[in-house]
């Protein structure tokens, strides 16, 4: 065989792939290996920063005292750099290593110019490090996940057109046809997000608009963020795992279609209606209501597509560690559009805004689907990159229970702590700090769980440590969740 | 396999690149078991979906419509007009128009612009300074008389509210302050802090200007006293104030010395 | 999807609509307010505000304030705001077209500050007990006949109907007097705010809001009248020794301790109990810290809009309500 011998199309077989198939996937992956592991090692390192500043900043909400009276461990610093750290350092950096992976196995070439990936992981580090130096210094600008000064923002902008024209390139030397829907997730983030980020550092800071429009440029930028470029990252790699897992195809294009062009369009729109009744004209606030509820279709599509696909194989959730983590995340991806709906209705925002529950509402989409979706896609890729397997199935098994019922404790939480928070403040009758007061025992609820998510992320950063320096299992049966059962199933 | 393989890194889109071995041998097995990658099928779409689509677009579509105030950069309040529900519409103020102020809130804003220093704004004043003006019997009789002080000025002593005043000078403001500001100011205090006295219209203080339009110095308290406690002519009834008794109208008199 | 350029149009379009409809729009709409005037073109509202409330801005949003305080007052039809005296009518637009950044919140662990300066004690019309520093009206302040309006900073404070009216002591100080010792307003801590002084003052509580508790939380004695800035001070050094239940963190960082010299100084904080300094000591307010509570005495939107209908206005006449007005707070000396 040689090299020009590579079939364009593949084969259309239904049975596993054939040899020069598997022997292009092998080379990809070899090539992929330093740039996604570059960045994914950064994002582990910002998730356990983190993860310890969450629980500080959470321990710090009801019990004002700990540790306050130093300038850089206030808590209207420490608070954004959770924030940002977790957006920038742990979600975006995972989210291009996974994008990484997944583009350069989509267009079926090798990786090319990887030191444009590592000049760009390297800024990007650089950026969101400037950037919480600077905040805990006191140059946070207040707006929500802007709150980098602009000497951090403008190396982050950088490495993201680093890590972009890296994207371009290998779009560029493409191989086959179709363009997967996956790559449309992907190709749609990698444009959307330098628009996004330039959009609102201009209209914020360089050239400001005036008065309340910058709070609603502030809040189009932060949903459009988790919308079109986590979102889009991460309903790509749901598309791209579960049928890769289970080995059958897509339900429908169809629908993936409708899905995506639905997506883009509407969840665009949203934004304004966590700004209900504010001091905006009517219409932008409506628009965005009006959006959430149309969010329902690409939400039904995409969820219908995932599950017929699925149809007859929820039982491989039980023992593979990807597909688990995946299917929580799409799944939990239908809950966050759910409740995002609900909360931004005007005759339920007046008892929910202003409370805990739009915290809530943010940790479901950026942990419970995206991050999920991305651990989901780590523990596939980084056995691909290193050559061995996952050591202990059983600490999988706890990353992922502890993240589960983490999460789902803390939207919990938050959202029936918000609504007692929310009722309080309607009802002039009683003082405002009751409202407050009523909400207390709910944040150390949130505080256990954030226990419970800082037990996961360690475990996780232990177990990607064991791999990285090479200590996982020489094998070729990879690790499944429960290992004894699995002799008999499908191969992962 | 090649095993004299070209450099690493080839440019050209289309071959690929066999030199990575050991790399290839390590990662074989993972890739060896795996599925092939992802397809997608081709079903068509449910009927049900497209009803669910035909849902979210109508009352997606339906909520737009009816609370956007029309797309204007002014309506701030979703609900158009009215809402029909809202239990509380306008307040206290009952028909009065969304743009316009009334006369009472023109008056408050000329009062905190020039009066509020001194009478302060809760119209007490400030000891043994400057009289209040909340339940003074200037502020609350007939209009002539504090509109004359407000056009005119006030000096030396005065005994308000049986307290004695007379260390500060009233200021004339009949070049500062037109009609319609007067007769709003006036208003104003003649109904706030618990006075609950007759409106004065911009008319009545024009005309009271005229009438004083000789005079240059300022009034003491002996020439307001010297006045009749009445309201001026050409005025409305108070809404629910006691009628001071009027005499026939007569134009104040110039001071006796 | 085959072609490469529909999926690219596709993309761009999609975005470039949500864009355009959702900033560059709104900004034709209402990116270009001015500040609005009455006939003469005086009263004009809002102003540009003075360099310590602005950089008092900066000094909110750098330390996260935005995270738990919102600064936008809703309509009545939307929320308990006004119920709540947070504001005599909803905010809108115009209120913000000169603030830098416009930091609207969207959590309220603690109050909402789009008027707590319009809930300042009515003689303190100097944010901060400073000598000079204030970007108050000072010249309407110190001569009566002033006819100006005021030019300076915030516009006249109006009164909403249970702004807490402190006890008025030294009144002879006010217009008399340069603006520069209120920090000699520390009136005899007799009276607990808005509940006391609510029914001397203004009748036009009578529309008493159907409040059963007081709005404010009850404060402890020896403190500065509620929302003078002397109080701000002291809320932003030591929250719990305002109100035990408070969950704000201390900002101490913002003060410095230094020796009493020659005498205590008019910015020292009026700190007592445990949080006051040992002996021969005391807590003065740094730079950032005096800006920050001229910021939050500049906040005001009690300032009636055009463009927005004045919710809890005093009534014209409320005959039977009003009591005989002899004010209760009557201001002996």
């Amino acid at each position: 065989m040689n090299a020009t011998g590579i079939p364009l199309q593949e084969p259309a077989i239904s049975a596993a792939a054939g040899e020069t198939e598997q022997f292009e996937r092998a080379l990809i992956d070899a090539s992929t290996r330093v740039p996604v592991l570059i960045f994914y090692t950064s994002a582990m390192a910002w998730l356990i920063l983190g993860t310890l500043l969450a629980g500080f900043v959470s321990f710090k909400l009801h019990t004002p005292d700990l540790l306050s009276d130093i300038s850089f461990l206030t808590w209207g610093r420490v608070r954004p750099v959770h924030m940002n750290v977790m957006v920038y350092g742990w979600a975006s950096m995972a989210g291009i290593g996974t994008a990484i992976w997944l583009m350069a196995r989509l267009c079926r070439t090798v990786l090319r110019y990887p030191l444009l990936l590592v000049a760009g992981a390297g800024f990007w580090n650089l950026g969101v490090f400037l950037g919480v130096c600077g905040i805990l210094l006191g140059d946070s600008t207040g707006y929500q996940w802007l709150e980098f000064p602009s000497y951090a923002a403008i190396i982050l902008f950088v490495a993201y057109t680093l890590v972009a024209s890296w994207a371009v390139l290998m779009f560029r030397f493409r191989r086959g046809e179709q363009i997967y829907i996956t790559q449309w997730y992907l190709l749609g983030a990698f444009l959307w997000f330098p628009w996004l980020y330039a959009a609102g550092q201009l209209m914020l800071f360089v050239v400001p608009v005036q008065g309340v429009l910058q709070a609603a440029v502030g809040w189009w930028y932060a949903n459009n963020l988790l919308f079109l470029w986590f979102g889009a990252i991460g309903l790509g790699t749901a598309y791209y795992m579960i049928p890769k897992v289970i080995g059958r195809p897509v339900y429908s294009y169809h629908l993936a279609a409708i899905g995506f062009w639905s997506y883009a369009l509407f969840s665009s729109w949203t934004g304004m209606q966590r700004l209900v009744d504010g001091p905006f004209p009517a219409w932008m606030v409506t628009a965005s209501i009006a959006a959430t509820i149309l969010t329902l279709i690409p939400v039904a599509t995409v969820g219908l597509n995932h599950h017929m696909t699925m149809q007859g194989y929820f039982p491989l959730m039980r023992y593979s560690p990807t597909l688990r983590f995946t299917v929580f995340g799409a799944m939990s991806y239908t809950v966050f559009s759910l409740v995002g709906v609900l909360i931004s209705l005007r005759s339920v925002a007046r008892y929910v805004n202003f409370t805990q529950a739009s915290i809530a509402y943010s940790h479901l989409g950026l942990y419970a689907f995206f991050t999920m979706v991305i651990f989901g896609s780590m523990y596939y890729i980084v056995p691909r990159l290193i050559g061995r397997e996952w050591r202990y199935g059983s600490l999988i098994k706890l990353h992922f229970w502890a993240s589960a019922y983490g999460i789902g404790l803390m939207t919990l939480m938050l959202l029936a702590g918000g609504l007692t928070q929310g009722t309080g403040m309607e009802n002039p009758s009683l003082a405002f700090s009751e409202s407050v007061e009523s909400v207390l025992p709910y944040l150390r609820g949130r505080s256990l769980s954030g226990i419970l998510l800082t037990v996961s992320h360690f475990i996780f950063a232990y177990h990607f440590g064991l791999m990285l320096f090479g200590l996982g299992r020489k094998s070729t049966v990879p690790t499944f969740l429960n290992p004894v059962e699995a002799e008999g199933a499908e191969p992962h | 396999m090649n095993e004299n393989t070209p450099p690493p890194e080839s440019p050209s889109g289309q071959g690929m690149d066999y030199s990575e071995i050991a790399d290839v041998h390590e990662v074989h097995a993972a890739v060896q078991r795996e599925k092939r990658e992802p397809r997608v099928g081709r079903e068509p779409l449910s009927i049900w979906l497209i009803a669910v689509y035909g849902l979210a677009v109508f009352f997606g579509g339906a909520y737009l419509g009816r609370f956007s105030g029309n797309f204007s950069g002014e309506a701030l309040d979703p609900y158009g007009g009215e809402m029909p529900t809202m239990k509380k519409v306008t307040g206290p103020q009952g028909a009065q128009q969304a743009a316009e102020l009334s006369p009472r809130d023109r008056g408050k804003k000329v009062f905190a612009a020039n009066c509020q220093t001194c009478h302060q704004a809760n119209g007490l004043g400030v000891a043994g300074q400057y009289p209040p003006l909340a339940g003074s019997e200037f502020t609350t009789g007939g209009s002539r008389r504090p509109a004359m002080i407000v056009l005119k000025g006030l000096t030396g002593p005065v005994k308000v509210k049986g307290q004695q005043f007379g260390s500060a000078v009233m200021q004339p403001w009949d070049k500062t302050l037109t009609d319609q500001r007067i007769a709003d100011v006036l208003t104003y205090e003649r109904s706030e802090w618990g006075n609950n006295a007759s409106v004065v219209t911009a008319e009545q203080i024009a005309a009271l200007r005229k009438e004083l339009a000789g005079r240059t110095e300022s009034f003491t308290e002996h020439d307001i006293l010297a006045v009749p406690d009445e309201d001026l002519p050409g005025g409305t009834s108070a809404p629910g104030a006691p009628p001071k008794p009027s005499e026939a109208a007569k134009p104040g008199e110039p001071p006796k010395p | 999807m085959k072609g490469l350029a529909p999926l690219f149009l596709g993309i761009f379009g999609t975005f470039a609509f949500s864009w355009v409809g959702l900033t560059v729009i709104p900004n034709w709409q209402i990116g270009h307010l001015n500040p609005q005037s009455d006939e003469e073109g005086t009263d004009v509202y809002p102003m540009p505000q003075s360099g310590m409330v602005t950089r008092g801005a900066r000094v909110y949003a750098a330390n996260g304030c935005n995270y738990c305080h919102s600064q936008q007052v809703r309509a009545e039809y939307a929320g308990a705001d006004i119920e709540r005296k947070w504001g005599d009518r909803r905010s809108a637009p115009r209120d913000y077209i000169f603030e830098r950044p416009a930091l609207l919140g969207k959590m309220r662990m603690g109050q909402d500050l789009a008027n707590i300066g319009a809930r300042a004690p009515k003689e303190e019309e100097s944010p901060s007990p400073t000598s000079g520093a204030s970007p108050a009206p000072q010249a309407a302040a110190a001569s009566p006949g002033a006819v100006a309006p005021v030019k300076a900073v915030s516009p006249p404070p109006s009164i909403s109907p249970s702004s807490a009216t402190a006890p008025a002591t030294s009144p002879g100080a006010i217009a008399s007097k340069p603006p520069t010792s209120p920090g000699a307003v520390s009136p005899p801590p007799s009276k607990s705010p808005a509940t006391a002084s609510v029914g001397g003052t203004s009748p036009a509580a009578a529309p008493s809001p159907p409040a059963a508790g007081p709005p404010w939380p009850e404060q402890t004695a020896g403190l500065p009248p509620m929302y003078s800035a002397a109080w701000h001070h002291v809320h932003l050094y030591s929250p719990r020794s305002i109100n035990l239940d408070s969950n704000m963190p201390s900002y101490r960082f913002l003060y410095r301790a230094r020796r009493i010299s020659a005498g205590r100084s008019s910015e020292a904080l009026q700190l007592t109990g445990s949080g006051a300094p040992p002996e021969g000591w005391e807590i003065v307010p740094t730079f950032d810290a005096r800006c920050l509570v001229a910021y939050m005495m500049a906040l005001n939107q009690s300032h009636p809009l055009k463009d927005v209908r004045s919710a809890g206005a005093p009534p014209a006449a409320s005959p039977a309500a009003s009591p005989s007005p002899a004010p209760g707070g009557q201001p002996a000396k």
